[in-house]
Protein backbone atom coordinates (compact mmCIF):
# COMPACT_ATOMS: atom_id res chain seq x y z
CA UNK A 1 0.00 0.00 0.00
CA UNK A 2 1.41 3.18 -1.16
CA UNK A 3 -1.27 5.78 0.19
CA UNK A 4 0.11 7.91 2.66
CA UNK A 5 -3.33 7.86 5.01
CA UNK A 6 -2.42 10.75 7.13
CA UNK A 7 -1.45 13.06 4.72
CA UNK A 8 -4.64 12.25 2.45
CA UNK A 9 -7.19 12.67 6.21
CA UNK A 10 -5.15 15.81 6.75
CA UNK A 11 -5.60 17.39 3.22
CA UNK A 12 -9.13 15.91 2.11
CA UNK A 13 -10.47 16.82 5.78
CA UNK A 14 -9.78 20.06 5.01
CA UNK A 15 -12.10 20.67 1.65
CA UNK A 16 -14.68 22.83 1.91
CA UNK A 17 -17.91 22.32 0.24
CA UNK A 18 -20.35 25.56 -0.29
CA UNK A 19 -23.54 26.08 -1.65
CA UNK A 20 -24.06 28.12 -4.43
CA UNK A 21 -26.18 30.99 -5.38
CA UNK A 22 -29.19 28.47 -5.48
CA UNK A 23 -28.58 26.96 -2.26
CA UNK A 24 -27.09 23.67 -4.18
CA UNK A 25 -23.72 22.11 -3.71
CA UNK A 26 -22.63 20.49 -7.36
CA UNK A 27 -19.67 18.61 -7.19
CA UNK A 28 -17.90 15.13 -8.04
CA UNK A 29 -20.91 14.48 -10.59
CA UNK A 30 -24.02 14.75 -7.82
CA UNK A 31 -26.00 17.42 -5.90
CA UNK A 32 -24.23 17.05 -2.13
CA UNK A 33 -26.23 17.79 1.00
CA UNK A 34 -24.21 18.07 3.86
CA UNK A 35 -27.24 17.60 7.07
CA UNK A 36 -26.50 16.20 10.99
CA UNK A 37 -25.78 12.61 10.63
CA UNK A 38 -28.82 12.32 13.30
CA UNK A 39 -31.30 12.39 10.79
CA UNK A 40 -30.25 9.84 8.27
CA UNK A 41 -29.42 7.28 11.39
CA UNK A 42 -32.32 8.54 12.85
CA UNK A 43 -34.92 7.21 9.81
CA UNK A 44 -32.80 4.23 9.70
CA UNK A 45 -33.02 2.97 12.99
CA UNK A 46 -36.81 4.12 13.81
CA UNK A 47 -37.82 2.11 10.03
CA UNK A 48 -36.17 -1.15 11.02
CA UNK A 49 -36.98 -1.31 14.27
CA UNK A 50 -40.95 -0.75 13.30
CA UNK A 51 -41.09 -3.07 9.98
CA UNK A 52 -42.71 -6.22 10.93
CA UNK A 53 -39.92 -9.31 11.55
CA UNK A 54 -40.41 -10.56 7.77
CA UNK A 55 -40.10 -7.23 6.42
CA UNK A 56 -36.65 -6.15 7.97
CA UNK A 57 -34.40 -8.18 5.40
CA UNK A 58 -36.39 -5.74 2.58
CA UNK A 59 -35.49 -2.52 4.71
CA UNK A 60 -31.98 -3.16 5.18
CA UNK A 61 -31.15 -3.76 1.40
CA UNK A 62 -32.97 -1.00 0.39
CA UNK A 63 -31.42 1.35 3.39
CA UNK A 64 -28.04 -0.02 1.94
CA UNK A 65 -29.02 0.25 -1.69
CA UNK A 66 -29.30 4.10 -1.02
CA UNK A 67 -25.26 4.19 0.12
CA UNK A 68 -24.25 1.86 -2.37
CA UNK A 69 -25.63 4.27 -5.33
CA UNK A 70 -24.18 6.99 -3.20
CA UNK A 71 -21.02 5.57 -3.12
CA UNK A 72 -21.23 4.56 -6.42
CA UNK A 73 -21.58 7.89 -7.97
CA UNK A 74 -20.25 9.50 -5.60
CA UNK A 75 -17.22 7.80 -5.09
CA UNK A 76 -16.31 7.55 -8.88
CA UNK A 77 -16.76 11.37 -8.34
CA UNK A 78 -14.17 11.41 -6.22
CA UNK A 79 -11.71 9.56 -7.67
CA UNK A 80 -11.78 11.66 -11.22
CA UNK A 81 -11.74 14.91 -9.14
CA UNK A 82 -9.06 17.60 -9.22
CA UNK A 83 -8.34 17.51 -5.43
CA UNK A 84 -7.79 13.70 -5.94
CA UNK A 85 -5.67 14.33 -8.63
CA UNK A 86 -3.49 16.85 -6.44
CA UNK A 87 -3.62 14.86 -3.28
CA UNK A 88 -4.29 11.19 -4.04
CA UNK A 89 -2.99 10.55 -7.36
CA UNK A 90 0.18 10.92 -7.11
CA UNK A 91 0.63 8.39 -4.50
CA UNK A 92 -1.07 5.62 -6.49
CA UNK A 93 1.47 3.18 -7.62
CA UNK A 94 -0.41 0.10 -8.22
CA UNK A 95 -4.03 0.28 -9.23
CA UNK A 96 -6.76 -0.03 -8.61
CA UNK A 97 -5.36 -1.56 -5.23
CA UNK A 98 -3.90 2.30 -4.33
CA UNK A 99 -6.70 3.50 -5.42
CA UNK A 100 -9.40 1.29 -2.88
CA UNK A 101 -6.83 2.46 -0.05
CA UNK A 102 -7.09 6.08 -0.72
CA UNK A 103 -10.84 5.57 -1.27
CA UNK A 104 -10.93 4.55 2.46
CA UNK A 105 -8.86 7.55 3.42
CA UNK A 106 -11.03 9.95 1.83
CA UNK A 107 -14.16 7.89 3.62
CA UNK A 108 -12.78 8.87 6.80
CA UNK A 109 -11.55 12.70 5.84
CA UNK A 110 -15.44 13.27 4.97
CA UNK A 111 -16.63 11.92 8.36
CA UNK A 112 -17.84 8.92 6.88
CA UNK A 113 -16.05 6.53 9.46
CA UNK A 114 -12.75 6.01 10.45
CA UNK A 115 -12.03 3.16 8.09
CA UNK A 116 -8.97 0.69 6.78
CA UNK A 117 -8.95 -1.76 4.75
CA UNK A 118 -7.24 -4.35 6.29
CA UNK A 119 -7.85 -7.43 4.15
CA UNK A 120 -7.69 -7.14 0.55
CA UNK A 121 -7.83 -10.36 -2.02
CA UNK A 122 -7.76 -8.47 -4.94
CA UNK A 123 -10.92 -8.81 -7.19
CA UNK A 124 -12.43 -10.93 -4.88
CA UNK A 125 -13.03 -9.88 -1.05
CA UNK A 126 -12.28 -6.84 1.08
CA UNK A 127 -12.30 -6.07 5.00
CA UNK A 128 -12.66 -3.54 6.43
CA UNK A 129 -12.40 -1.95 10.13
CA UNK A 130 -14.15 1.08 11.63
CA UNK A 131 -12.96 2.42 14.55
CA UNK A 132 -15.92 5.32 14.84
CA UNK A 133 -18.69 5.76 12.81
CA UNK A 134 -21.99 7.61 13.16
CA UNK A 135 -24.23 4.89 12.37
CA UNK A 136 -23.15 3.21 15.98
CA UNK A 137 -24.69 6.82 17.47
CA UNK A 138 -27.79 4.80 17.57
CA UNK A 139 -26.80 2.90 20.96
CA UNK A 140 -25.90 5.24 23.13
CA UNK A 141 -26.29 2.55 26.30
CA UNK A 142 -25.46 -1.48 25.91
CA UNK A 143 -25.02 -3.64 22.96
CA UNK A 144 -27.74 -4.10 20.10
CA UNK A 145 -28.41 -7.17 18.58
CA UNK A 146 -28.67 -5.59 15.52
CA UNK A 147 -26.01 -4.22 13.27
CA UNK A 148 -26.71 -1.05 12.09
CA UNK A 149 -24.28 -0.07 9.68
CA UNK A 150 -26.02 0.23 6.33
CA UNK A 151 -24.26 3.28 4.96
CA UNK A 152 -20.81 1.93 5.69
CA UNK A 153 -22.14 -1.34 4.11
CA UNK A 154 -23.04 -0.32 0.89
CA UNK A 155 -20.29 2.33 0.62
CA UNK A 156 -17.64 -0.44 0.77
CA UNK A 157 -19.48 -2.56 -1.85
CA UNK A 158 -19.79 0.15 -4.18
CA UNK A 159 -15.99 0.99 -4.02
CA UNK A 160 -15.28 -2.52 -4.64
CA UNK A 161 -17.57 -2.14 -7.51
CA UNK A 162 -15.67 0.94 -8.68
CA UNK A 163 -12.33 -1.09 -8.21
CA UNK A 164 -13.43 -4.11 -10.12
CA UNK A 165 -16.35 -4.06 -11.63
CA UNK A 166 -15.75 -3.17 -14.71
CA UNK A 167 -15.88 0.67 -16.63
CA UNK A 168 -18.02 3.07 -14.75
CA UNK A 169 -21.63 3.29 -15.62
CA UNK A 170 -23.08 6.93 -15.10
CA UNK A 171 -26.93 4.71 -15.57
CA UNK A 172 -25.95 2.42 -12.72
CA UNK A 173 -26.99 -0.77 -14.96
CA UNK A 174 -23.96 -2.82 -15.23
CA UNK A 175 -20.76 -2.11 -12.71
CA UNK A 176 -23.20 -1.41 -9.72
CA UNK A 177 -24.27 -4.55 -7.42
CA UNK A 178 -21.15 -6.66 -8.36
CA UNK A 179 -20.20 -6.98 -4.64
CA UNK A 180 -22.21 -7.05 -1.28
CA UNK A 181 -21.04 -6.13 1.79
CA UNK A 182 -21.74 -8.25 5.12
CA UNK A 183 -21.36 -6.64 8.95
CA UNK A 184 -19.57 -8.97 11.18
CA UNK A 185 -18.78 -6.38 14.16
CA UNK A 186 -20.43 -3.38 15.34
CA UNK A 187 -19.73 -0.88 17.68
CA UNK A 188 -23.21 -0.58 18.55
CA UNK A 189 -23.28 -4.17 19.32
CA UNK A 190 -20.60 -3.66 21.68
CA UNK A 191 -17.47 -4.58 19.27
CA UNK A 192 -14.50 -2.61 19.74
CA UNK A 193 -15.02 -1.81 16.14
CA UNK A 194 -17.08 -2.13 12.91
CA UNK A 195 -16.31 -4.83 10.41
CA UNK A 196 -16.97 -5.20 6.98
CA UNK A 197 -16.46 -8.12 4.21
CA UNK A 198 -17.36 -7.32 0.71
CA UNK A 199 -17.44 -10.16 -1.50
CA UNK A 200 -18.57 -11.12 -5.31
CA UNK A 201 -22.30 -10.38 -5.29
CA UNK B 1 -34.49 55.86 5.97
CA UNK B 2 -34.49 53.17 8.04
CA UNK B 3 -31.87 50.26 6.44
CA UNK B 4 -32.37 46.52 7.40
CA UNK B 5 -29.02 44.98 7.54
CA UNK B 6 -29.21 41.41 6.91
CA UNK B 7 -28.15 38.87 9.45
CA UNK B 8 -25.45 36.64 7.86
CA UNK B 9 -24.74 33.19 9.06
CA UNK B 10 -21.86 32.00 10.70
CA UNK B 11 -21.00 28.46 11.17
CA UNK B 12 -18.81 27.19 13.64
CA UNK B 13 -16.83 24.21 11.64
CA UNK B 14 -14.39 21.87 13.21
CA UNK B 15 -13.27 19.13 12.63
CA UNK B 16 -12.60 16.04 15.03
CA UNK B 17 -8.71 14.41 13.80
CA UNK B 18 -9.20 12.21 16.83
CA UNK B 19 -12.68 10.69 15.47
CA UNK B 20 -12.53 11.72 11.96
CA UNK B 21 -15.76 13.18 12.85
CA UNK B 22 -16.98 17.14 11.09
CA UNK B 23 -18.77 19.10 13.63
CA UNK B 24 -21.05 21.88 13.15
CA UNK B 25 -22.39 24.18 15.60
CA UNK B 26 -21.54 20.90 17.97
CA UNK B 27 -23.56 18.35 15.49
CA UNK B 28 -21.85 15.39 13.87
CA UNK B 29 -22.60 16.23 10.19
CA UNK B 30 -21.96 14.31 7.28
CA UNK B 31 -21.99 14.88 3.16
CA UNK B 32 -23.84 12.90 0.89
CA UNK B 33 -25.18 12.90 -2.31
CA UNK B 34 -28.68 13.09 -4.52
CA UNK B 35 -28.54 9.38 -5.24
CA UNK B 36 -28.65 8.85 -1.22
CA UNK B 37 -31.30 11.62 -0.38
CA UNK B 38 -33.52 10.36 -3.01
CA UNK B 39 -33.40 6.93 -2.55
CA UNK B 40 -34.24 7.40 1.01
CA UNK B 41 -37.21 9.51 0.20
CA UNK B 42 -38.46 6.34 -2.33
CA UNK B 43 -37.77 3.85 0.37
CA UNK B 44 -40.22 6.30 2.63
CA UNK B 45 -42.85 6.58 0.19
CA UNK B 46 -42.99 3.03 -0.50
CA UNK B 47 -43.20 2.18 2.86
CA UNK B 48 -46.94 3.38 3.53
CA UNK B 49 -47.44 0.35 5.61
CA UNK B 50 -45.72 2.76 8.43
CA UNK B 51 -46.16 5.84 7.05
CA UNK B 52 -42.36 6.38 6.76
CA UNK B 53 -43.55 9.46 4.52
CA UNK B 54 -44.42 10.77 7.95
CA UNK B 55 -41.23 8.97 9.58
CA UNK B 56 -39.00 10.75 7.34
CA UNK B 57 -40.34 14.50 7.16
CA UNK B 58 -40.69 14.37 11.16
CA UNK B 59 -36.91 12.98 11.50
CA UNK B 60 -35.80 15.83 9.21
CA UNK B 61 -38.08 18.17 11.65
CA UNK B 62 -36.16 16.84 15.08
CA UNK B 63 -32.36 17.28 13.94
CA UNK B 64 -33.35 21.01 12.16
CA UNK B 65 -35.07 22.20 15.23
CA UNK B 66 -32.73 21.25 17.72
CA UNK B 67 -30.17 22.64 15.13
CA UNK B 68 -31.91 26.02 14.51
CA UNK B 69 -33.12 27.18 17.92
CA UNK B 70 -29.46 25.77 19.38
CA UNK B 71 -28.27 28.61 16.72
CA UNK B 72 -30.63 31.10 17.30
CA UNK B 73 -29.71 30.61 21.39
CA UNK B 74 -26.07 30.43 21.14
CA UNK B 75 -25.94 33.30 19.12
CA UNK B 76 -28.63 35.65 20.48
CA UNK B 77 -31.17 35.84 17.26
CA UNK B 78 -33.86 36.97 18.53
CA UNK B 79 -36.12 38.83 16.35
CA UNK B 80 -38.80 37.24 13.59
CA UNK B 81 -36.51 38.21 10.74
CA UNK B 82 -33.14 37.66 11.74
CA UNK B 83 -34.55 34.06 12.59
CA UNK B 84 -36.38 33.51 9.65
CA UNK B 85 -33.14 34.90 7.39
CA UNK B 86 -30.91 32.54 9.16
CA UNK B 87 -33.11 29.70 9.06
CA UNK B 88 -33.24 30.17 5.05
CA UNK B 89 -29.16 30.35 4.94
CA UNK B 90 -28.86 27.23 6.97
CA UNK B 91 -31.28 25.63 4.22
CA UNK B 92 -28.79 26.73 2.05
CA UNK B 93 -25.54 26.02 3.75
CA UNK B 94 -26.77 22.64 3.61
CA UNK B 95 -27.24 22.43 0.28
CA UNK B 96 -31.05 21.37 0.06
CA UNK B 97 -31.62 24.89 -2.16
CA UNK B 98 -32.79 28.22 -1.94
CA UNK B 99 -35.93 29.21 0.45
CA UNK B 100 -38.16 31.96 0.69
CA UNK B 101 -40.32 32.56 3.61
CA UNK B 102 -43.25 34.54 2.18
CA UNK B 103 -44.91 34.88 5.90
CA UNK B 104 -44.96 33.25 8.66
CA UNK B 105 -47.38 34.01 11.51
CA UNK B 106 -48.01 31.47 14.81
CA UNK B 107 -51.14 29.93 12.65
CA UNK B 108 -49.81 29.79 9.53
CA UNK B 109 -47.39 30.87 6.85
CA UNK B 110 -46.45 30.05 3.20
CA UNK B 111 -42.66 29.07 1.44
CA UNK B 112 -41.17 29.28 -1.71
CA UNK B 113 -38.65 27.16 -2.84
CA UNK B 114 -36.78 28.03 -5.87
CA UNK B 115 -34.73 25.65 -6.13
CA UNK B 116 -34.33 22.73 -4.37
CA UNK B 117 -31.93 19.32 -3.86
CA UNK B 118 -34.49 16.64 -3.75
CA UNK B 119 -36.57 17.53 -6.76
CA UNK B 120 -34.02 18.28 -8.79
CA UNK B 121 -31.85 15.49 -7.78
CA UNK B 122 -35.04 13.42 -7.93
CA UNK B 123 -35.28 14.77 -11.86
CA UNK B 124 -31.29 13.82 -12.38
CA UNK B 125 -32.15 10.38 -11.29
CA UNK B 126 -35.48 9.00 -12.50
CA UNK B 127 -36.91 12.42 -13.95
CA UNK B 128 -40.20 13.94 -13.13
CA UNK B 129 -42.80 12.64 -10.45
CA UNK B 130 -46.74 13.75 -10.20
CA UNK B 131 -46.80 13.85 -6.66
CA UNK B 132 -44.49 15.84 -4.48
CA UNK B 133 -41.16 14.22 -3.03
CA UNK B 134 -39.57 16.75 -0.96
CA UNK B 135 -39.83 15.19 2.18
CA UNK B 136 -37.07 16.45 4.12
CA UNK B 137 -37.65 19.75 3.07
CA UNK B 138 -41.30 19.77 4.49
CA UNK B 139 -39.55 18.77 7.63
CA UNK B 140 -37.14 21.14 7.65
CA UNK B 141 -39.88 23.84 7.15
CA UNK B 142 -41.68 22.42 10.17
CA UNK B 143 -38.40 22.81 12.01
CA UNK B 144 -37.93 26.52 11.12
CA UNK B 145 -41.81 27.66 12.03
CA UNK B 146 -41.22 25.94 15.36
CA UNK B 147 -37.81 27.44 16.39
CA UNK B 148 -38.95 30.90 14.76
CA UNK B 149 -41.73 31.18 16.94
CA UNK B 150 -40.03 29.11 20.26
CA UNK B 151 -43.19 26.34 19.70
CA UNK B 152 -42.24 22.17 20.37
CA UNK B 153 -42.06 20.27 17.46
CA UNK B 154 -45.08 18.84 15.63
CA UNK B 155 -46.75 22.59 16.34
CA UNK B 156 -47.09 23.07 12.50
CA UNK B 157 -48.08 20.82 9.25
CA UNK B 158 -46.66 21.58 5.90
CA UNK B 159 -48.33 20.75 2.85
CA UNK B 160 -46.01 20.53 -0.55
CA UNK B 161 -49.09 22.20 -2.87
CA UNK B 162 -46.51 22.60 -6.05
CA UNK B 163 -43.39 21.03 -6.68
CA UNK B 164 -40.20 21.51 -8.76
CA UNK B 165 -39.90 17.72 -9.84
CA UNK B 166 -44.02 18.07 -11.07
CA UNK B 167 -42.65 20.91 -13.41
CA UNK B 168 -43.39 24.11 -11.70
CA UNK B 169 -40.72 26.63 -11.83
CA UNK B 170 -40.57 26.74 -8.12
CA UNK B 171 -41.90 24.29 -4.91
CA UNK B 172 -44.45 26.34 -2.62
CA UNK B 173 -45.35 24.71 0.81
CA UNK B 174 -48.74 25.58 3.21
CA UNK B 175 -47.81 25.98 6.83
CA UNK B 176 -50.64 25.44 9.14
CA UNK B 177 -51.01 25.50 13.29
CA UNK B 178 -51.90 21.78 14.32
Amino acid sequence: MNINRKQVISAMSQIEVQGNKDGLIPSFNVFVNMMPASFWTSFAERLTRRVPADMLDAAEFLLVNAAHECGYHTGYGIITSNEWKAVVEPMVKKTPEDILHGAFAVFTAWGWAKSEIVELDPGKKMVVRAYDYYEADVVEYGASAKKSAYMIRGVAAAFMDLAYGGTYDPTGKTGLRTFKCEQTKGIECGDEYGEFVVTKA
Amino acid sequence: MTQYKKTELVLNKVFDAKLSRHLIEGSTVVLHCHHYATLYTQLAIDCALLDAKSLLAECSEEVWEGFLSNYYKTNGIASLADRITIGEQVYAAAGLGKMCVICAGTDSGEVVLEHSHVDEGWIKKWGKSDKPVNLIGAGFIAALFAAVFGKPQRSFSVIEVQSIVSGAACSRFSVVAR
